[in-house]
């Protein structure tokens, strides 16, 4: 491998179908992901992550632009990026008719790897599986699939392993296991790690580098605390029950910035403590619905720059308008 | 090349070893041919002996009804291997495989060859059911070899047609609806029940090209000691040649991954 970046996206645009109906899932993404590095791709459900991967490890084509992934270009040279890539799938993907070793047996197979069996034996050591290694893995525990799932992905010494949403569905100790088992392969197997996901927690517990991509737009880039500090204040979250003037707001001390839709409301505030007592001396509290404070982290990051939150897909509004629209249906 | 190998019989074996790990499996496919053979090839054993020497060539309708009944049975052997590519795009295997170097046209042989190998494991259950229905056999070693590889050609074929229209699909019900299709104009226009002495003329012509047609006189001719003619198993190689052709080109230009 050469001595760039371990991915290197340029421009890559990924359309489905075509026409009126066409769906663009990614728009001009670019990327750099430095060799031996936890690079997170964080957005919400649809936001383009996998598309993402799949354009990146060739089982889906690119509608435009150039990725190149270990130094080999994803189009011209498939085959060579899928000598030197793993992968580990939000769900647990393996063969239940096959015990572990056969499993991994497999994996060698389809990669023509000769004497893997230390290597197999090493990593079912390093995983604690090795005395289940002839059991069938529909036998094996979620966590125990999980970490089945990422000795297959590093058994022929991949350079990049891609990590499509791997705790999405995970209980929160199998969870903790997991990002435990990321951060050792990490540093034991010296291999970059590409990681989507939409769990904010895990994206800032793991990752040295995010990326944010949402509606296939990478909307911001940058290592946990360079994208936190691109807010420099507190976000409130308000929905009120009737109409309100910004101005009024607006006027409270120390408020940065007001955006309204409707009743709901987000205000940028210097410190939410001194701000809230201002706030109820000028709204009145049963106006109030509902209220939320977020101090500075990369879920605010998100919020700022889309004006949502990660896992909220549609405006609430919209969820209180099709309830009313069934309300009216019914009577 | 030795790459291709290596990838080829992981899959294969992969494909072999599910079947023999699960017994319903093994036991449908086995069972199926057999009860083709008690059933339908006992509707004739009180029919006069002279009459099925005339009309059949032999006093046994199940020596005339055994080859037919091997040839017919490959044609399950694609369904299976249609639904077993299915599951393995629903299931999200399929990303697995290619996401390593392996091509589309390694999986399509892997898929091909070990359904048509797991069709063929019928074949000595029903030679020693036919055994115990009275059938005795005079084949030289060269033709039991013959017979295997002649039936091996016809599922070999067979599985490649199925992969080859199912190549897009991800909808399970897609193998069975393509084997209704198919399996009855096929069975039913070919001399694997009957001859086709009397057939009208369209079923005739439809026999005359049909590839279970040619499995079964090569097998039949075998079983009852009538001259064998050779051509037929010419027929069956540029069959399998053909569909094999075929089915690595389409999956490898349309099978969808998921």
């Amino acid at each position: 491998m050469t001595d760039g970046p371990a991915i290197e996206v340029r421009g890559v645009s990924k359309r489905y179908g075509s026409g009126d109906t066409a769906v663009l899932a990614l728009d001009q993404v670019n990327l750099s992901v430095a060799k031996g590095s936890v690079f997170g791709l964080l957005g919400p459900n649809g936001a383009g992550k996998t598309t993402l991967i799949k354009v990146l490890t060739g089982i889906s084509p690119m509608s435009s632009g150039d990725a190149s992934v270990a130094g080999f270009d994803v189009r011209r040279e498939s085959l060579e990026v899928r000598a030197r890539i793993g992968w580990v799938a939000a769900e647990v993907i393996l063969d239940d008719d096959f015990s572990g070793w056969e499993n991994l047996w497999l994996q060698a197979r389809l990669q023509d790897l000769k004497g893997w069996e230390p290597r197999a034996t090493q990593l079912l050591e390093y995983f604690s599986l090795i005395d289940r290694k002839d059991d069938k893995v529909s036998h094996y525990s979620t966590g125990m699939r999980k970490k089945l799932e990422i000795a297959l992905a590093l058994l022929h010494q991949p350079v990049v392993i891609f990590m499509d949403e791997p705790t999405i569905g995970l209980d929160v100790s199998t969870r903790r296991m997991l990002w435990d088992i990321v951060t050792g392969i990490h540093k034991e197997f010296g291999v970059t790690v590409l990681l989507t996901t939409h769990y904010i927690e895990e994206a800032d517990a793991l990752c040295d580098r995010i990326a944010i991509i949402d509606q296939g737009k990478i909307i911001a880039e940058g290592t946990p605390s360079e994208l936190k500090a691109r807010v420099k204040a507190d976000v409130v979250q308000l929905e009120t029950s009737e109409a309100i003037d910004p101005a009024r707001i607006s006027a409270i001390p120390g408020v940065q910035e007001v955006r309204a839709q409707g009743n709901d409301w987000m205000i940028r505030t210097e410190r939410s403590e001194e701000f809230l007592p201002r706030l109820f001396q000028t709204v009145q509290p049963q106006l109030i619905r509902r209220i939320s404070v977020d101090k500075p982290s990369l879920e605010t990051v998100f919020l700022e720059l889309t004006g949502r939150r990660i896992g909220q897909e549609e405006p609430m509004r919209d969820i209180r308008k099709f309830y009313a629209q069934m309300r009216r249906t019914r009577h | 090349m030795t790459m291709q190998w290596s990838q080829f019989w992981g899959l294969y074996y992969r494909e072999i070893l599910r079947t023999f790990r699960n017994p319903f499996v093994l036991l449908v496919t086995v069972v199926q041919p057999f009860m083709w053979l008690a059933f339908f090839g006992s509707s004739f054993a009180n029919a006069p002996k002279a009459e099925l020497v005339a009309f059949f060539g032999s006093s046994n309708y199940i020596a005339f009804l055994l080859a037919g009944t091997l040839s017919t049975s490959m044609l399950s052997v694609g369904m299976f291997g249609a639904m077993s590519t299915i599951q393995d795009k629903r299931f999200g295997f399929m990303k697995r495989i290619l996401i390593t170097p392996t091509s589309k046209g390694v999986v399509f042989l892997s898929k091909a060859l070990g359904g048509a190998t797991r069709g063929l494991v019928q074949f000595p259950i029903m030679i020693a059911a036919a055994f115990a229905f009275g059938v005795r056999f005079n084949l030289s070693p060269v033709e039991w070899i013959a017979w295997v590889v002649a039936l091996m050609l016809l599922a070999v074929g067979f599985a490649s047609l199925f992969l080859a229209v199912t190549a897009s699909s991800t909808d399970w019900q897609t193998p069975g609806v393509v084997s209704n299709f198919i399996t009855m104009p096929l069975m039913f226009a070919s001399s694997a029940l009957f001859g086709s002495t009397y057939f009208p003329w369209w079923m005739k012509a439809i026999s005359s090209v049909n590839p279970i047609t040619f499995s079964t006189l090569f097998g039949r001719s075998l079983v009852l000691g009538t001259p064998v003619d050779w051509v037929y198993f010419g027929y069956l190689a540029i069959f399998a040649g053909l569909m094999i052709s075929i089915g690595y080109v389409v999956s490898a230009r349309w099978l969808k991954i998921d």
